[in-house]
């Protein structure tokens, strides 16, 4: 086991270089933004480069745990795994990073001189994301889960004229924070029942239960369900959910894409880290709280998108059913980790292709965005039309889009695991989601009063989009390369 | 060579160069979308061609493994019973779309639609894989809907919506029964789940799981169909659709409905589909009956042709759940007549409705002076319709009345009550439309049908009369394949094929014409 290595903690590396050298440009350069594109770009794409160097030596057996620390005796732990589940969470948090920001350079051209700090911060909240999926350490979990979400808070207020932005900043943050002291909290309570505070290594989490005697020892089942709830609330499953559609809302289109879809990816797989991979042998307790949770997302989320007007808050509730969803892949222990990736990566693009088809319509620092605003879009701008189109059948789980396969691989996996009625409520859910996604759709086909209010579309966010509906369709159509390498994408 | 692939993908490149026609170039899109629709057609036919009578298993299969851990496979195949239905596939979609001369708005989307469309609904006949099977079944929601929220006329937004969630609802159920089935399935073979329709035959069911899975199967196939009481989308969607809509509608999506019961229903689950027979061969029936007591108080002309569909696929859900032999063939050649026949009637209403812009059976009177050559062959089309001897449709009803006699002779008188009732609501209609004097004055300066016109319905009303009077070859192909189906219901439940309605030990017979079929149900009495 070698120590102190590089490339396991590259993606961090690179995100942190990336974000230190924009602030630096941003006082040396001044205003000058042409620079930061390449930049931040690169930034991006060189951290999914990294990952797949990481995820190279991952096939290649050279994967495991690095930066031990020998000296202190009672946390003697490494500090960080380089496997499949933290190679591919690099490669996919590098693309959907590089889309999504792609998406919001909008914003960052209207924001004028504070722009430098938006993209800095963007990219420092997805290095925290990858931190979370990266090590095995639940505390430096939570270091990384807090390092994305206070970047967030701060980019979901970035618009400080606007009361509906300053809104969102405060209640993402105030119940955000309850979320991650619970997580904290949970983190503390495991430690004080097992000894431990590491997923692998000498002394883990997951020794503790080949030597103890107690099978259900009730302190560590408090700071389990504790911790499940401090990443149910970030990956705004029901009923933890009341925070993302104001957010979703009030935050600047521009950025809830890149929000979206970064926590969303990070949130799984950090649930896979620690429930799959370090409490697989208490997966009989976890799996049926999982189970109502995901349910419960489901019917939540589908139900109270079905009454929505405003096309952001829409996507709020369904991104609580795809978290419902997304969850029953859960239950299945790792047999589902596969198809969570499946699920979550194309989901990831979907909603970042979504959401900058709604800062493209509406304006990058718009907030509200009345489902109506959007009639006669295939008219106005046909591209626009049709590809917010393909995003809502991608999400309702149409097939030959990313999100059927998705789906159909998630009820299989939770069927395997004996949860036929997940299945049940989660095909019924599914169906119940047509109304409100092909509402959408018959909207944007529709002939408004003003077809001739042309819609006008930025190269970059043009780009975004085409990328996220190419991913929608092709991963479709066929899945099968994808479904080949995320069956490699596993904890360790 | 992979003929059934070919197939399936020949429309969706039609649908792609269409997709690609410059758009400035307008009056191309209709010849090319018809250019396009003609090779899947072609194909269809060497495949009749080559395909051998009297075999009962699959044929022209292919078989590539996707996901080998989830028991994935691109598994195509062609047997009595999906052949006709991707010939009359074939055959309406180009019809249909020749007779989309009118659609000026949005042309090129309209043919793209269509085509896809095409591409959907021969998966859905062809795929012997149950996650591509249902991939298939759903993703025709998306251009019909689209066909008809864009197209359709004043209440088609609810009519669409109405479609998809209806159809959609049934669909949920059939995927999670095909997941559940899949994981069964999966289990008994070691993997995580399997797909593979031959595997799932392996599967041993117990009788509870069989009934709850032929449940969810049979909601999503009574929905489609539709059967009684789930049949309320489809006046909406029918009257709404625009012409060619209806047409495929009709023709081809029903069809996947009954297509399921035959092909799923009854082979997956045969102890449930014994014991389940009576209760939706009685829903059948109220649907025969049903369908055509409403269709003869319509006002719409439209709207009447549609609870007429109602009616006839009762009849099939009767052939079908009848268990007999001449039961399930009669349903198949039902299928394909009514394919035919109500195409024709959707057909001939598109075209005076594209004259005449009103579909209400009072604005019309004394049609015939003015256009003859249309009422004749609307006359045609509707004594097709009722079942009148020597047509394909009476081949189809008499057949099925048959086979359903010698198991459920009760239910069997009460359906042949709507044969009465068609002739009833039909010639009426016509009686409306086209005798007496010109009442409307507009209607004076209407044209005849054009060359155009009759040379799209000419196919039809020859497969009409060429079935009705020789339905041998059609028989030959599908009884086959209707024996192997009662033969695995016998094999595994206690159920008795009645001797007559059993054709084992009498394979060589000739069925011929429907003369002589009438002869030997008068032998066997004797």
């Amino acid at each position: 086991m070698q120590n102190a290595a590089l490339l396991p903690v590259a993606f961090e590396v690179i995100q942190l270089v990336g974000a230190l050298l924009i602030l630096l440009v941003a006082v040396v350069a001044g205003k000058e933004r042409k620079i930061w594109a390449p930049i931040a770009g690169v930034t991006f794409l060189a951290s999914a480069g990294a990952g797949v160097l990481q995820w190279r030596d991952v096939s290649e057996g050279a994967g495991g745990l690095f930066f031990s620390t020998q000296e202190i005796v009672i946390m003697r732990s490494p500090m960080v795994v380089m496997d499949g589940l933290s190679a591919f969470a690099a490669i996919v948090l590098g693309l959907v990073g590089f889309v999504a920001l792609l998406g919001s350079w909008d914003l960052v051209v209207r924001l004028g001189k504070r722009s430098a700090e938006f993209v800095a911060l963007a990219l420092l909240a997805f290095a925290g994301l990858h931190m979370m999926t990266v090590t095995p350490n639940l505390v430096v979990i939570f270091v990384g889960l807090e390092t994305a979400s206070i970047s967030f808070y701060v980019l979901a207020g970035f618009l400080r004229g606007s009361r509906r932005s300053d809104e969102a900043a405060l209640k993402y943050f105030l119940l955000g924070s309850l979320a991650s002291a619970m997580f904290l909290y949970g983190v503390a309570l495991t430690f004080a029942a097992t000894g431990s505070l590491t997923i692998y290594g000498a002394n883990s989490v997951r020794d503790f239960f080949s030597f103890t005697i107690i099978t259900e020892p009730g302190i560590l089942l408090v700071g389990l369900a504790l911790m499940l709830v401090g990443l149910f609330f970030k990956v705004s499953a029901a009923p933890f959910h009341q925070w993302a559609p104001d957010v979703y809302q009030g935050a600047p289109s521009g950025a809830v894409g890149l929000m979206a879809a970064g926590v969303k990816i990070a949130g799984f797989a950090a649930l896979a880290r620690i429930f799959v991979g370090g409490f697989i042998s208490q997966i009989d307790t976890w799996a049926p709280i999982v189970a109502v949770i995901a349910a419960l997302s489901m019917v939540v989320g589908t139900t109270m998108a079905l009454v929505q007007k405003d096309l952001k808050r829409l996507l709020a509730y369904s991104g609580v059913a795809h978290a419902g969803y997304l969850l029953a892949t859960m239950v299945g222990g790792i047999e589902g980790v596969p198809p969570m990736w499946f699920y979550v990566s194309t989901y990831a693009f979907m909603i970042v292709g979504a959401f900058t088809i709604v800062s493209v319509v509406r304006g990058p620092d718009s907030v509200e965005a009345p489902v109506d605003s959007f009639k006669g879009l295939a008219k106005r701008s046909p591209e626009m039309g049709w590809l917010l189109a393909i995003f809502m059948f991608g999400m309702s789980g149409m097939p030959f889009f990313a999100g059927f396969v998705g789906k159909v691989f998630a009820f299989v996996v939770a069927g395997d695991a004996g949860y036929l009625w997940l299945v049940v409520i989660g095909t019924l859910t599914t169906v119940i989601g047509f109304a409100f996604y092909l509402r959408v759709v018959s909207v944007i086909f529709s002939s408004g009063d003003d077809d001739d209010d042309k819609v006008y579309s930025s190269l970059s966010a043009r780009f975004a989009v085409v990328i996220s509906a190419v991913v929608t369709v092709f991963f479709g159509i066929v899945p099968w390369p994808l479904l080949d390498v995320v069956r490699e994408a596993l904890p360790l | 060579m992979p003929v059934l692939s070919i197939l399936i993908l020949l429309p969706l490149i039609g649908a792609l160069v269409v997709g690609l026609l410059p758009t400035r170039r307008t009056e191309l899109v209709y010849p090319i979308a018809i250019g396009m629709s003609i090779p899947p057609l072609a194909v269809v036919l060497y495949i009749l061609w080559n395909f051998t009578a009297g075999d009962a298993g699959f044929q022209f299969g292919e078989h590539i493994v996707l996901v080998e851990s989830f028991g994935i496979s691109w598994t195509l195949a062609v047997d009595g019973i999906s052949l006709f239905m991707i010939a009359l596939t074939a055959l309406l979609f180009p019809i249909s779309i020749a007779a989309s001369h009118s659609i000026t708005d949005r042309a090129k989307t309209y043919m793209v639609l269509m085509l896809i469309l095409e591409t959907g609904v021969l998966g859905v006949f062809l795929a012997l894989d149950l996650f591509v099977f249902f991939a298939f079944f759903e993703i025709v929601l998306i251009p019909m809907y689209m066909l008809i929220s864009m197209w359709g006329s004043e209440n088609r937004a609810y009519a669409s919506l109405k479609f998809v969630l209806f159809t959609a609802v049934g669909s949920a159920f059939l995927l999670a029964s095909i997941v559940s089935l899949g994981v069964l399935t999966g289990d008994q073979l070691g993997t995580i789940a399997d797909f593979d329709f031959r595997n799932m035959l392996q599967v041993d069911l117990s009788s509870t799981t069989g009934l709850l899975l032929f449940l969810g199967f049979g909601i999503a196939f009574a929905i489609k169909v539709p059967l009684f009481p789930f049949h309320t989308w489809l006046p909406d969607a029918h009257t709404e659709a625009p012409t060619a809509g209806s047409v495929i509608l009709a023709g081809v999506l029903l069809k996947m409905g009954t297509y399921g019961f035959l092909r799923f229903n009854l082979t997956l689950f045969p102890q449930a589909a014994v014991d389940l027979a009576i209760p939706l061969a009685i829903l059948g029936v109220i649907g025969v009956v049903y369908g055509a007591a409403v269709a003869i108080v319509q006002p719409d002309i439209k709207r009447l042709i549609a609870y007429s569909s109602v009616s006839h696929m009762g009849f099939i859900v009767l052939g079908t759940f009848a268990l007999t032999s001449q039961g399930l063939s009669g349903s198949v050649v039902l299928m394909i007549s009514h394919g035919l026949t109500t195409g024709a009637l959707f057909l001939l209403i598109g075209m005076i409705y594209e004259r005449t812009h009103t579909r209400k059976i009072a604005d019309y009177g004394g049609l015939a002076k003015v256009m003859p050559v249309y009422a004749g062959i609307f006359l045609f089309s509707a004594f097709a319709s009722a079942g009148l001897p020597g047509l394909s449709g009476f081949v189809g009803e008499f057949t099925i009345l048959i086979g359903s006699y010698l198991t459920l002779p009760v239910l069997t008188i009460i359906a042949g009550s709507g044969v009465i009732l068609a002739a009833i609501y039909l010639l009426w209609a016509y009686e409306r439309v086209f005798t007496g004097p010109v009442t409307n004055s507009k209607l004076e300066a209407l044209k005849d049908l054009g060359f155009r016109e009759i040379v799209i319905l000419a196919p039809l009303v020859l497969l009409v009369i060429g079935i009705g009077v020789y339905p041998k070859p059609v028989f030959d192909r599908v009884e086959p394949s209707v024996e192997i189906i009662l033969d695995r219901i016998e094999a595994t439940t206690d159920y008795e094929v009645p001797e007559f309605g059993r054709n084992a030990d009498v394979v060589d017979v000739d069925y011929g014409p429907v003369s002589e079929l009438r002869e030997r149900v008068n032998g066997e009495g004797n």
